[in-house]
């Protein structure tokens, strides 16, 4: 029954989309000056539909309807309400359906709140967007279908992998597809700007605060991805350069550059071919982000979903995107003369620009190399970590200065002031980085060159920030951010210089000692829950110097449906580091490998990025404020 | 007033300069590590994990092998090249600068400066123009 719902659900969308294409292509032609009323209430039918088909999928998973394959392979009936629901979304079906309804709704939303901006514009915009709503409509149709019946209708489901039954999962895919599919709606814009010659400022001001929102939830993705990783893969670490995490980091790349641009041409009318280029590859990126990893091209942690016929499709439908608009853009092209100052804001934005493109482009290379090794010599070749940290670290530092630098230059002006801050704050720099490696003796070029400069654009910020609230002139949005960013490498280095990692084979009741801590472990408990049993361990680790004790109880989880053994770390987090235990059997003995490590300041990191984020929401809800 | 600012500021980076010469050569390279090395190698049998962080038998056994490469006075990259030709490129997160590798390595830093090319192009040529 619910399969049949879904599927007239998806068919009326169809008719929809087409419906308001033709309605807004009439729209054009006529002579009216506002646009019609009946296309504003299809489209908001259009966003209802949608929300109800992705209801009905949700209602099929809360009553484990299992006559729906998309059910029967994904979920069980002894999961827990939130994992049943959060499963709607964690299998590649369902996380399509996810994106239609972010197409849907941003449309619907640019379309009302734009009410300002030139009438063809805005339709042209709602029609390139749903030509896009069509081509992915015509994927789930034809390729992905959730609602799928399956007959004879099987007693109990597959069950959903047990890592991705964790709350951070959740919310990471649609926190993600906000970033990744909100960047659609600016793709559309830029096509309808080229193509309705609408290149003043204003154009930029009718996209930046859908950049921005883009660019928050991406961030907040990324981030609640990497919280996971960190504390649901048992490895230690919250970044590992793994191809999907890169496909990520792509599209937030170009989304930085982006709205950095955007004040340029809104500012000088400058750079707005650039913009539009920007616009065009960030969606761009995101989808190839979601072929490469749902084509099952790369080879990675999240090849939750990979199948070659998707890939083949949404190749595609890639190639027809990017070929368009670049057909487009060429014809559109005209040389722009204005002038750039050396010193000038705008320079620095395009510096910001220029490191943007040079990360995007390493992290773009890095990820797709081996497929090209692969496929031209058949020597498949990892590049991992120690490739991107060679290459982008030392960039990073100069990135960093110019980060500190770039907001006091003033607009077309050839000047500079402050010149004699900025040697404080490098003298300030300095110093802390000596006492750093006096106190802690931990010093490599690099790492220290990285803290150095975090540390000059975090004193750099911060007097900008006293300045703002002293001359009360908040440009708080933009402190905040730079800030955030500043303390986030700081952290990161700090982190990957001082972190400890030893393990150890041990037996029950065996006691290790090593630099100033002891690690006991106690004893062993086995539990039973609803949907897996447990081994806990109980280990007790001692720090001589602090004389502090810490009970850790690491698991061993097996899991029935489907049957899986997960690793479950323990974590103590404070403000000052966190303490991170893994433990497991090992195959005909009694020892467990333990594993510690301690991580210092990594709840710094969160928070940071966190910051980061709050700075982006922190200047929409300002521009909102002055519209 | 602005020749003494002017002053300060080059007698305070000559003053730097020398702060961070000094902090250089005081501090000691820490010595390699075989977690470094760990680190750079992946566990084939595990979903993009590195030796270090899994505890498959594979990896335990890598560890063993890595353990006496170091104690035969093996350098770092020595043992990357003996599990290179043992288990094929695959296994080393840190590919390899050779003829096939060229690209990898020489692509990022070709954009770097080409940018920069493109920047300072922009700039100077609005200048004479004005």
């Amino acid at each position: 029954m619910l399969s049949n719902l879904g599927n007239i659900l998806l068919f009326s969308k169809v008719l929809l989309s087409l419906t308001i294409i033709y309605f807004s292509y009439q729209c054009i032609k006529s002579s009216s000056v506002i646009i019609f009323k009946k296309i504003y209430q299809i489209s908001l039918l259009q966003s209802t539909l949608v929300l109800g088909c992705f209801f009905t999928l949700i209602a099929a998973y809360v009553v484990s309807d299992f006559s729906l394959i998309n059910v029967y392979q994904n979920s069980h009936t002894a999961k827990p309400l939130l994992y049943k629901i959060s499963g709607t979304w964690g299998n590649h079906e369902g996380s399509l359906l996810l994106w239609i309804i972010i197409l849907t709704i941003f449309s619907f939303l640019f379309l009302i709140y734009n009410n300002k901006h030139p009438k063809n514009y805005r339709l042209y915009t709602l029609i390139i967007q749903n030509v896009l709503i069509l081509g992915f409509l015509f994927f789930i149709l034809f390729n992905s279908n959730p609602f799928l019946s399956l007959s004879p209708i099987p007693k109990e489901g597959l069950g959903l992998n047990p890592i991705l039954q964790d709350p951070a999962l959740a919310i990471h895919p649609p926190l993600l597809y906000l970033g990744f599919v909100g960047s659609s709606i600016y793709f559309s814009a830029a096509i309808a700007s080229l193509i309705t010659n609408y290149s003043e400022k204003s154009f930029a001001f009718s996209i930046k605060n859908w950049v921005l929102i883009s660019w928050g939830f991406q961030t907040l993705g990324i981030l609640v991805g990497s919280i996971w990783a960190y504390y649901e893969l048992g490895w230690g670490g919250f970044w590992f350069w793994d191809p999907v995490e890169n496909a990520s980091l792509l599209p937030w790349f170009a989304m930085t550059a982006l709205f950095h641009s955007l004040l340029v041409l809104e500012k000088r009318n400058l750079l707005y071919f650039w913009v539009i280029i920007l616009c065009l590859i960030t969606f761009t990126l995101s989808v190839t982000g979601t072929f490469l990893v749902r084509s099952g091209i790369l080879n990675s942690v999240h090849t939750f979903a990979s199948d070659p016929s998707r890939g083949i499709y949404i190749l595609s439908f890639l190639s027809i995107m990017i070929f368009g608009s670049l057909f487009l853009l060429l014809n559109k092209y005209r040389k722009e003369n204005k002038l750039i100052y050396s010193n000038s804001k705008e320079t620095f934005v395009l510096i910001n620009n220029w490191f943007m493109m040079f990360y995007l482009l390493t992290v773009l290379v890095g990820t797709l190399y081996p497929i090209f090794t692969d496929a031209l010599t058949n020597n498949k070749i990892s590049v991992g970590p120690p490739f991107y940290n060679t290459v982008i670290l030392p960039v990073v530092v100069i990135f960093l200065f110019f980060m500190a630098i770039g907001p006091k230059a003033k607009w077309i002006k050839n000047r500079f002031d402050n010149l004699g801050c900025f040697a404080l704050f490098l003298f300030l720099a300095l110093v802390v980085n000596f006492f750093i490696i006096y106190f802690f003796k931990s010093f490599t070029i690099l790492s220290n060159l990285v803290i150095i400069s975090s540390l000059f654009l975090i004193f750099s910020s911060f007097f900008d920030l006293v300045n703002s609230i002293l001359k009360s002139r908040f440009d708080l949005a933009r402190t905040i951010s730079h800030l955030s960013f500043g303390f986030l490498v700081l952290f990161i280095g700090l982190n990957h210089n001082f972190s400890i990692e030893k393990d150890f084979n041990m037996r029950v009741g065996e006691v290790k000692s090593f630099d100033n801590y002891e690690i006991q472990l106690q004893n062993l408990e086995l539990k039973t829950y609803n949907n897996y049993k447990a081994i806990i361990g109980n280990l007790k680790i001692k720090n001589y110097v602090l004389k502090e004790e810490r009970t850790l109880n690491p698991e061993i989880r097996i899991y029935d449906n489907p049957q899986t053994l997960t690793y479950e770390a323990a974590i103590k987090t404070n403000f000052i580091k966190d303490y991170y235990l893994t433990m497991s059997n090992i195959d005909r003995s009694e020892f467990y490998n333990i594993k510690f490590q301690k991580k210092p300041l990594m709840i710094w990191i969160w928070i940071s990025v966190a910051m980061l984020v709050f700075g982006g929401f922190l200047r929409i809800f300002k521009n909102a404020k002055i519209n | 007033m602005k020749k003494f600012w002017r002053k300060l500021v080059k007698n305070k980076l000559f003053f730097l300069t020398f702060v961070f010469f000094f902090t250089t050569l005081s501090a000691q390279e820490k010595s390699i590590d075989q977690n470094q090395i760990f680190k750079n190698l992946r566990c084939l049998v595990c979903q993009g994990q590195s030796i270090s962080d899994s505890n498959s038998d594979f990896a335990q056994t890598v560890k063993l092998v890595v353990n006496d490469l170091i104690e035969e006075g093996k350098t770092e990259e020595e043992i990357y090249s003996f599990m290179a030709e043992k288990y094929g490129d695959w296994i080393i997160y840190r590919p390899q600068l050779n003829k096939q590798n060229f690209m990898l390595w020489f692509l990022p830093y070709a954009f770097l400066i080409g940018g920069g090319l493109i920047i300072f192009y922009l700039i100077r040529k609005k200048r004479e123009k004005a």
